[in-house]
C-alpha cells in the first residue's frame, strides 16, 4: 500500500522561476560546501596542481619522516604534487628575505621561533577565514596564539604548534639533598647550591642561542618583569622586577653553574643531562627523549615539571610555529587546504612528534592528550597552555620585539651580570639598546 | 633599383671619388689598431660584466639599502640619508664589533702569514711524498666551511672537548669541572682566540700555496748566488725572495684580508658573536640586525662600515704593486 502523498505546493503561484533557481542553487551550494567541509574533500580546482612548502628540520627527526609521508598522502588523495623542503630553522629568515625580494618561492611557508608575521603581513595572504573556522571548530585559539599570527585584527598566519620548554630534573639527586619536586625558582637555586659541590651543577645557556632567549625570558616573566606593555609599543623592562631577575640569574650562576654555560648551544644542555652530570636543566623535551636513548639509567631518574613559580607568577616561554602563505604563492587554495588538513590531524602530528608539538587550539587540550597522556612523566604538560607565553609578552611579536630577540639583548644582560657586571650599568646598556631599536621602528 | 659601383657609390660619381671612397674612407673599425682594441675589449668584456653584475650592482644596492628605511617585509623603502649610519655609531655593540673585526683581521692575517710562510718553505724542499703532502695541506681550505666548523665546534665542546681530553691526559689541565678546565667558546678571550684559530687553520694553507707558487718561480741560480755570497736564510728571504715574489704576496694578502674581514660563517657557527659580544664582528652584527632582525637598512649600513676599512688597505696594496711593476 502506498503512503498518502502530501499535497503539492503551488509553486507557480508565489515562486518565480528566477527565485526558484536562486534558492535551490543556494541550497545546493551550501549543501555541497557543508558536505565537502564535513568530508574534508579538497576543491576540484587544486587537482593537478603542485604545492611547494618550506619547513624547518624538526628537533624530532621521526616527525619529519611522518610529516613528509602525511603530506604526500594528502597530495595523492587530492591529486596535488607536494614538495616539502626542510632547512635548519636559523636559516629560514634569510631564505624568506630572498624569496620576498625575488617575489617567488614556496607556496606555503613556516615561521619557527623567529616569527616574521609582523614583518611580512603586507605580503601574506589574509587567513582570517581559515583561522576563524579552526577556532570555531576546536573551541577557540589560546590567547598566546594571537600574538604570533594576528596583525591589526587579521590572521596573516595560522598557528600550528608551540614547543614547550619545561624543567627537567633528576629526582634521585634532588632526593639526595632532601628535596622533592621543585615548585619555585628558589627550589631550583637551592638544588643547584647543594648539588654543584657534589659534582652535579645545573645549567641554562648564557650564550647566544635560541634556548637562552627562552629560558631567561621565562625567569624574567616569573619575576614579573616584562619587555613591553600589552600594546607592544611601550618599553617596560626598566623595572625593579627586571633588576631582581638579573640578581637572581647571577645567584643561580654563582651557586649552581660552571662557566661552560657561557659556551652552550641549543643541544649542549641535552648532552649535559644525558651525561649524568646535570642536576636540572630548563629545556624542551627533546632532552628527555635523547636521554632515554643514550643513558637509560639517568632517564629513569629524570622527571619533568612544566615550569616553576617566581614572585611574579609562573610563565613558560615556548617557541611558536606558524603557517603562512605568500601573496605571490602560485597555489593559495592548495596551501589553505593543507593547513586545514594538518590542523584536523593534530592528534597524529602530536603523536608523531613524541608529544613535542603542543597545540594552539583549546579543544585539543582534552585529556588524555596524544602521547603526553600516555607518559606518566610527561602528563603534567597537558596543562601547559595555561602558563605559556612567547617573546614580547604581554605584547605581540612585533618587528622591534623580533629584533630585540635576534640581537640577544636579554640573554646578554643576564650574561653581563652573571660575569660580575654592575646591575645598573647593565640595565642602562640593555634598556638603551632596546629603546634604540623601538625608536627606529617607530620612526 | 639604382646600380651601385663596387665602392657603394652611384655610377654618376667620378671614379676618383669612388676609389677614394674605398681607400680613404675605410671604416675606422677595420684598421689594425681598432681591431686590436676590439679584440682586447672583447676579451675584457666578460670580466667587466662580471664585476658590474656581481660586484657593482650589489654594492650600489647595498648603498641604496643603507640610506633607506628598508625592512624585510616592506617593498617600498624611503630615503633616510645617513640616519642608519648615525644609528650604528650610537650603538655600543657596534664599537665592540668594530674593534673585534680589526683585531680579528690583523691578528689572523699575521698568524696566517707566519704559518703560511713556514709551511711554504717546508713544502718547497724536496722530500719523499711531497706531492701527497702538498695535496693534503689544502684540505682545510677546500672543506665546506660548515662541515669543518662543526668539527671544531665539537672539539671546543665544553664537556666533551677532545682537546681538553688530550690536555687532561697530558696532565696539563685538571679534570672536567675543575677551575682550570678551559671553556673554549665560553670565556671571552678564549672564545675570541678560538674563532681566530679556526680562521687561521682554514686560511693558512691558502697563504702557503700562494707563497709556494711564488717560491717556485724564483730561479734557483739566484738563490745559489746569494748563498755563495754568504747571506743568511733571513737575509736571503728579506732581500732576495720577498722582492721577487712581492706581486704574488700582495695579491695573496689582498685576498686574505678581504676573506677574513668579511668572514661571517666561522663566528656565526661557533659563537654567534657571544658570549656577551666577545666575538661579535661587523658581519655577524649586520646579519643579525639586517636579516634575522629584519632591519635591512641598518644591517646594510653596518656591513658598509667594512668598506672604508678595506678601501685604504686595498689602495695601498695595489699602488705598491703597480710601483713594483713599472
Amino acid at each position: 500500500m502506498s503512503e498518502p502523498r502530501a499535497p503539492r505546493p503551488n509553486l507557480s503561484a508565489d515562486v518565480s522561476r528566477r527565485r526558484f533557481l536562486k534558492v535551490s542553487g543556494g541550497g545546493l551550494a551550501t549543501a555541497s560546501l557543508l558536505t565537502m567541509l564535513d568530508a574534508r574533500q579538497a576543491p576540484a580546482q587544486i587537482k593537478g596542481t603542485t604545492l611547494r612548502m618550506l619547513k624547518w628540520s624538526h628537533y624530532v627527526p621521526a616527525y619529519d619522516v611522518w610529516f613528509d609521508k602525511f603530506a604526500k598522502e594528502w597530495g595523492d588523495k587530492n591529486g596535488v604534487t607536494v614538495r616539502v623542503d626542510h632547512i635548519p630553522h636559523l636559516e629560514l629568515p634569510a631564505r624568506y628575505a630572498a624569496e620576498f625580494a625575488a617575489g617567488a618561492g614556496h607556496d606555503l611557508i613556516y615561521f619557527v621561533g623567529q616569527i616574521l608575521t609582523g614583518h611580512y603581513y603586507r605580503n601574506l595572504i589574509d587567513l582570517s577565514d581559515l583561522a576563524d573556522g579552526l577556532g570555531k571548530k576546536y573551541g577557540g585559539w589560546l590567547e598566546s596564539a594571537k600574538s604570533c599570527a594576528l596583525v591589526g585584527g587579521r590572521w596573516y598566519a595560522v598557528p600550528d604548534f608551540f614547543i614547550s620548554i619545561p624543567v627537567l630534573y633528576r629526582k634521585d639527586l634532588f632526593a639526595s639533598v632532601g628535596m622533592e619536586e621543585p615548585k619555585t625558582w628558589d627550589d631550583l637555586r637551592n638544588a643547584g647550591r647543594q648539588l654543584k659541590p657534589k659534582g652535579h651543577p645545573t645549567g641554562m645557556q648564557f650564550s647566544r642561542c635560541n634556548d637562552s632567549n627562552h629560558n631567561w625570558r621565562a625567569l624574567m616573566y616569573c619575576f614579573g618583569a616584562k619587555e613591553t606593555d600589552p600594546s607592544g609599543q611601550n618599553i617596560t623592562i626598566d623595572s625593579k622586577e627586571m633588576r631582581e631577575a638579573l640578581r637572581f640569574g647571577k645567584a643561580l650562576y654563582d651557586e649552581g653553574m660552571t662557566p661552560e654555560v657561557f659556551s652552550w648551544d641549543d643541544a649542549s644542555d641535552n648532552r649535559f643531562l644525558a651525561s649524568g652530570v646535570a642536576s636540572w636543566i630548563h629545556d624542551a623535551i627533546s632532552a628527555f627523549h635523547s636521554t632515554r636513548l643514550t643513558n637509560p639509567k639517568v632517564f629513569e631518574q629524570t622527571f619533568v615539571v612544566p615550569e616553576v613559580s617566581g614572585p611574579g607568577g609562573k610563565w613558560n616561554v615556548g617557541e611558536p610555529n606558524v603557517w603562512a602563505i605568500w601573496k605571490f604563492s602560485k597555489n593559495v587554495p592548495a596551501a589553505k587546504e593543507f593547513i586545514q588538513w594538518i590542523a584536523d590531524h593534530q592528534k597524529e602530528a602530536m603523536e608523531a612528534s613524541l608529544g613535542y608539538n603542543m597545540p594552539f587550539l583549546k579543544e585539543q587540550y582534552k585529556k588524555p592528550m596524544p602521547y603526553l597522556g600516555k607518559d606518566q612523566k610527561l602528563s603534567a604538560l597537558q596543562d601547559q597552555e595555561k602558563i605559556t607565553a612567547f617573546f614580547g609578552y604581554p605584547g605581540p611579536m612585533t618587528p622591534p620585539a623580533q629584533e630585540v630577540l635576534t640581537t640577544f639583548i636579554v640573554p646578554d644582560m643576564f650574561t653581563r651580570v652573571a660575569r660580575g657586571g654592575d646591575i645598573e650599568e647593565t640595565m642602562k646598556w640593555g634598556v638603551g639598546e632596546i629603546r634604540r631599536i623601538y625608536a627606529k621602528h617607530k620612526a | 633599383m639604382t646600380e651601385l659601383s663596387a665602392g657603394g657609390v652611384p655610377p654618376s660619381t667620378s671614379l676618383s671619388v669612388a676609389v677614394g671612397g674605398r681607400v680613404g674612407v675605410q671604416s675606422w673599425w677595420r684598421t689594425p689598431t681598432a681591431r686590436r682594441y676590439l679584440f682586447g675589449y672583447t676579451l675584457l668584456a666578460p670580466a667587466v660584466l662580471y664585476v658590474l653584475l656581481l660586484v657593482g650592482i650589489p654594492f650600489v644596492f647595498s648603498l641604496y639599502l643603507a640610506m633607506s628605511d628598508a625592512s624585510v617585509g616592506v617593498p617600498v623603502a624611503h630615503f633616510v640619508g645617513l640616519e642608519n649610519f648615525r644609528t650604528a655609531v650610537e650603538n655600543a655593540s657596534f664599537y665592540t664589533a668594530l674593534r673585534n673585526t680589526i683585531v680579528f683581521t690583523v691578528g689572523a692575517g699575521i698568524l696566517k702569514g707566519l704559518l703560511g710562510t713556514t709551511l711554504a718553505f717546508l713544502l718547497v724542499q724536496a722530500f719523499r711524498g711531497r706531492k701527497v703532502i702538498r695535496a693534503l695541506v689544502v684540505i682545510p681550505f677546500t672543506l665546506p666551511i660548515a662541515v669543518s666548523v662543526l668539527g671544531w665546534k665539537w672539539m671546543f665542546d665544553s664537556q666533551f672537548s677532545v682537546i681538553n681530553w688530550a690536555l687532561n691526559k697530558a696532565a696539563l689541565i685538571g679534570p672536567y669541572g675543575s677551575p682550570d678546565w678551559p671553556v673554549w667558546l665560553g670565556q671571552p678571550w678564549l672564545a675570541f682566540f678560538s674563532v681566530m684559530f679556526v680562521n687561521v687553520w682554514r686560511g693558512f694553507p691558502f697563504s702557503a700555496i700562494v707563497l709556494l707558487a711564488g717560491l717556485t718561480s724564483v730561479p734557483p741560480e739566484i738563490i745559489d748566488a746569494a748563498k755563495v755570497d754568504g747571506t743568511s736564510f733571513l737575509k736571503r728571504f728579506r732581500l732576495v725572495i720577498v722582492p721577487m715574489i712581492a706581486p704574488i704576496l700582495f695579491i695573496g694578502s689582498a685576498f686574505d684580508t678581504v676573506f677574513t674581514l668579511s668572514d661571517l660563517s666561522i663566528v656565526y657557527l661557533l659563537t654567534n658573536g657571544g658570549p656577551d659580544g666577545a666575538t661579535e664582528i661587523l658581519p655577524t652584527l649586520a646579519y643579525n640586525t639586517g636579516i634575522r632582525g629584519g632591519a635591512l637598512g641598518r644591517g646594510a649600513a653596518i656591513s658598509l662600515f667594512l668598506f672604508p676599512l678595506l678601501l685604504p688597505a686595498m689602495i695601498m696594496l695595489l699602488r705598491t704593486l703597480r710601483r713594483r711593476q713599472y
